[in-house]
This record gives structure tokens, sequence and C-alpha cells, in this order.
């Protein structure tokens, strides 16, 4: 079992998603992500074993080296797809209850702002790190966010912004979503953003990049 | 020396020889030049080019769409946004209040089928992509001004993202590095042969200007190997095509592409804009580093200019223009284009003080 687990989480962190894709050359005509996941349930292998100690530890292992510039974004994009066809399997087991999400992540990019590469690849590493995301999209308003946190009580919120003119918007946000609930997580992301601003707008944290974001959630989900 | 004009300046700061002072140019916001000329600082129709003491002028005049004749098809209007299919097939929703980049709402092209199919077909060089009477108007403005005349192109990889998204051409890196290749190498070719038609009617501009955004906060879309396998071969024939006739190349690129500049160094540029602090950029780590081979324009950090606080202005300036001018290789710019968020005074008080600081 041991060896199918170890097999997955290559195949994430190397990007493998199934025996036809091409990606990466040095594993062509190998299984991916996809059929190794299959194989490993129909071996009775628990999918929280498949989450826990095989695709999170393989999200983890190149969200770090993304991180580090040891990889970049067409890494962490075939990463993310891997890890989309191994969790399709494990779908009928977070429905069922068998599996669970560490949290819910609701994210977006604020009122103003119509940039999503950045929002996308927090999402894509969050659901790595075993989180369900809820993708609000674009140009999201404070309401919009609020509104979404009381569908999802106790979730983490995450804000981007890449223009300086619509920062004042992730301010109004984060002032709304504390108002509603004072212990709520708000964590604040994009190119013009820094732990300065984060702590003046009244935010938890301010992450440079997606990994960032999931250690510091995990940190905090060790905590408690 | 005496004063120059912004020819003479401009030619020897990317050649980096002697100069009389630092150049001087910047990119501004649509927004801002509502705003400035709202508080009646500048004119309505006044270009900043004018108004302020800048040494360049630009003019773009390429249409690189794929389809030249397909009108935009509205999908969907708010108050504030507008949603349409545009002539390469992509779907973006674009803010109609202010200044943004679109979203990437869908994507027409996301494999080589499609480029084949739908795009690639129709990139050829028609004249019909080229505003032959705007470079001819801008062009001889700029000489009647004395200002560095730098046409402008979009180059490959900001060409190919507008067809089918950063998510597909980045995983088309990986899994297809063939087409994108492919994408890279007709756009390529495109460039250079309506640069041949525009230059051999209208004449040579001063230099040319590259356009590409290769990286984001703290780190570039593609690793340098990429670089240098899939995107340099495009970089080495548009740069050149424009070195072996002389004219001098500034490349721009925002976010954060330090880790591609030897990469881009090779490929032939002579000047590289805009250093985007925010992003990651260290201008006097790249001063350091690369100052001997290449000169730079901008990264100075805008935060500290709508800040509005001549103070942290000041420290800024300071820390950096004693440092780059050294090797005459300097444009003061700031680190992406001015928001209306900095006020109109702040903006004059930081080109007095840069020019001041910057003088020889």
């Amino acid at each position: 079992m041991q060896d199918l687990l170890e097999q997955i989480t290559v195949c994430i962190e190397r990007g493998k998603v199934n025996g036809k894709s091409p990606y990466p050359p040095d594993m062509r005509g190998q299984d991916g992500a996809d059929e190794l996941v299959s194989k490993a349930l129909g071996a009775g292998v628990p999918a929280t074993d498949i989450l826990e100690r095989a695709l999170i530890i393989g999200m983890g292992n190149v969200g770090q080296k993304f991180s580090e510039n040891k990889v970049f974004v067409p890494d962490l994009l075939m990463s993310a797809k891997a890890m989309t066809a191994a969790m399709k399997h494990l779908k009928p087991f977070f429905e069922s209850g068998q599996a669970k999400h560490k949290g819910t992540f609701i994210l977006g990019t604020v009122q103003g702002d119509l940039h999503d590469i950045g929002k996308n690849l927090v999402g894509m590493v969050m659901e790595g790190g075993g989180w369900k995301v809820v993708d609000l999209g674009v140009d999201v308003s404070a309401e919009k966010f609020l509104e979404a946190l009381k569908q999802n009580p106790g979730s983490v919120v995450g804000l981007s912004a890449l223009l300086t003119t619509t920062m004042v918007n992730m301010e109004k946000t984060v002032k709304l979503l504390k108002q509603h609930d004072a212990k709520a997580t708000v964590l604040v992301g994009g190119a013009p953003l820094t732990n300065e601003f984060a702590k003046k707008i009244g935010a938890d944290a301010y992450s440079p990049d997606p990994q960032g974001a999931l250690n510091y959630l995990t940190d905090r989900h060790s905590r408690n | 020396m005496g004063t120059l004009t912004g020819i003479e300046r401009i030619h020897n700061i990317l050649k980096r020889k002697p100069v009389d002072r630092i150049g001087l140019y910047e990119h501004f916001w649509g927004d801002t030049h509502k705003k400035w000329s709202g508080e009646g600082h500048l004119g309505k129709d006044e270009p900043f080019e004018d108004h302020f003491p800048f040494d360049i002028q630009e003019c773009g005049a390429l249409n690189l769409v794929a389809r030249l004749d397909f009108q935009p098809e509205v999908i969907e209007e708010t108050d504030e946004t507008i949603l349409a299919r545009d002539g390469n097939g992509a779907v973006l929703r674009r803010h109609k209040l202010h200044d943004t980049t679109p979203e990437h709402v869908d994507f027409l092209v996301k494999d080589r089928g499609a480029w084949e199919e739908h795009i690639k077909p129709h990139l050829t060089p028609d004249p019909k992509r080229i505003n032959f009477e705007n470079y001819r108007n801008v062009k001889k403005r700029a000489a009647e001004r004395g200002r560095f005349f730098a046409w402008c192109g979009i180059n490959v990889f900001e060409l190919m993202h507008p067809v089918c998204g950063h998510e597909y051409m980045l995983m088309g890196m990986a899994v297809d590095p063939d087409w994108v290749k492919d994408m890279v190498n007709t756009y390529a070719n495109l460039l250079v042969d309506l640069m041949e038609i525009l230059f051999g009617q209208e004449g040579y501009p001063d230099g040319i200007w590259y356009y590409e955004d290769m990286g984001f906060k703290g780190r570039p879309f593609i690793s340098l190997d990429m670089y240098r396998e899939i995107i340099q071969p495009a970089h080495k024939k548009t740069v050149g095509y424009a070195k072996d006739r002389g004219l001098p190349v500034i490349m721009h690129s925002c976010g954060m592409v330090a880790p591609l500049v030897p990469g881009m160094i090779e490929a032939g540029i002579d000047c590289l804009q805009v250093i985007e602090v925010k992003a990651g950029m260290d201008l006097l780590q790249l001063y350091q580093d690369y100052g001997d081979r290449l000169s730079f324009m901008g990264g100075i950090d805008v935060r500290v200019l709508y800040s509005n606080d001549r103070r942290r202005i000041d420290e800024e300036l300071l820390l950096k223009i004693p440092v780059v001018k050294n090797n005459f290789g300097y444009v003061l710019h700031s680190d992406h284009s001015i928001p209306d968020q900095v006020q109109y005074n702040s903006y004059r008080y930081f080109i007095e003080k840069g020019l001041e600081l910057g003088n020889y």
C-alpha cells in the first residue's frame, strides 16, 4: 500500500495526470494519478489515507518548490490537473462523509478587479491541501463575500487584489466580514499587498504565494 | 556637456554613453488623465508627453487579432462590465468604469487543433493590420519635438495568451511544447513581416520597444530553461531584426522577471523596463548584476508615489538614482504606471527631484 501511495504522491508532485498524458516526458507511458488512485481504492486503501498520505503530500511538495522558485506555473498547473483527476475518484467519499475536508476556503477577487490567475493558483493549492474551495470568482462585492460566509459558517476567507485601486475594496470587505464575525479568519494576497497593509486593514494574514496561505492555515489547524 | 535632445539622450542611455541627465518617461492609467485634467492641471486633450519633459514618444501601429474583420460579439452587459467574444475567439469581461485588464472567461483555443483551425490561418502579414497614418503622424511629431521615437510591438508571450489564456498557454508549454513553439514562431514571423512592410513604407523609428509580461508576484511564469527553449528563439528573431538595422531595443515586462534577465540579454535587448518593485524586482541588484550590459527604465516604487509623501519620495529617489545613474544607462520611470491616487503635485515633485539627482 505504501508503495502505491508513494507513486500517487510522485504523480501529483510531477503533474502526471494519467497514462495518456505525455507530461512529464520521463514518465511517458506510465500510469498517472487517475489510474493509481482508482487502483488504490480497488485495493481497499481508505480514501482518507489516499488524501492525507499521498495527495496532500504531493501537492504540498510542489507548492513548496513553487515557493522556492524551483518549479514554475506550468508545473503547478499540471500538478493541480493531476490532483483534479485524483479527486474525481474521492468525490463519493466526501459526499458520504467517509472523507472530510480540512475546512472551507471562500475565495475571490475583490470588487473592481477582474484578475484571476493568482486567485486560481491559490484555489488549486488550497484544494490540493485538503480544503474545500468555494470560488466566488472575480469582481466580488463585500456583501457577496459576507453572504458566502453566512452560508458556510466557520469558513476561512481569502481575498485577492492585483490593482492598487481596488485595495480599498479589500479593506471594506475585511471590515464587513469582521463586523459580522470578529473571529472570522481573512487572508489577503495580491501584487500590491504587504504585511503592513494586511495588518492595517485588519486581515489575519498576508501571503506572497499560495503555499504560504496553505501553510498558515495548516499551522493554525494543527494548533486548534 | 550641453543640453541634449530626447533623441540624443535616449540613444546614449541605451548604449550607456555620457549624457547631460538621466532620461525621463512615464506611463499613466487612463483615469489619471481624467482626474488631473478635471483638476485643471492638464488640458482635456493635452498628451502627457507635451506637458512633462519626456524624452520618448511611443507608437503602436499593429492589430494582431486573428480575425481582423470580426465585430466583437457582446454576450452580456451590466452597468459596470461588458462580456464579449473577440476576433481571437476569446470571451473576456472588461470593466466599463475604470482601467483594468480583462477577466479571462473562456477561450476557443485550448490546444493545438483549435489553434491550427481557427487562428493560425488568419495570421498573415496583411497591410490592413497596420495603421500607417498613426505611425507617420507620431513619428513626425516626435521628430519635431526632439523626442526618441519608439515603435512599440507586443511580443510573443503577450500575443499568445489573449488567444488561449495563461492557463492553457502555460500548460501547453508542459504538455505540448511543440504547439506553443509553433505559436511563438508564427507570431515572431508575423511581427517581423509587418515591421518590414511598415518601416519599408514609412521609415525606421529611433528604437523598438517590445512589450511582454512574463512575471507576476515573486516569480516569472516560467523557468529560465523554459524561456530559453520556448520563448527566446522568438526574442532572438524579433530583437535581432531590430539590431541588424541598428535599432536599440527596450523590453518591457511586468512582474518578477529577474531570473529571466540573463536570457533576455542573450536575446540582445539593450534596456529592461519596468522593474516592478512590488512584484519583487530590485533595481539596485539588477544594476549591480547587469549594469555593464543593460540599461534600465523604471524601478521606482509607485506605492511611494501614491503615498503622496514627499519625504518618502525623497528617500526612494536618494536610495536609487545616485547609484543607477553611474553608468549613464537609466531612464526615470515608476515601476509600473501612475494611478489616479498619485496627486499631480506629487508627480511633478517626483520628476523635478529625480531629474535634479539625475543631472551629471
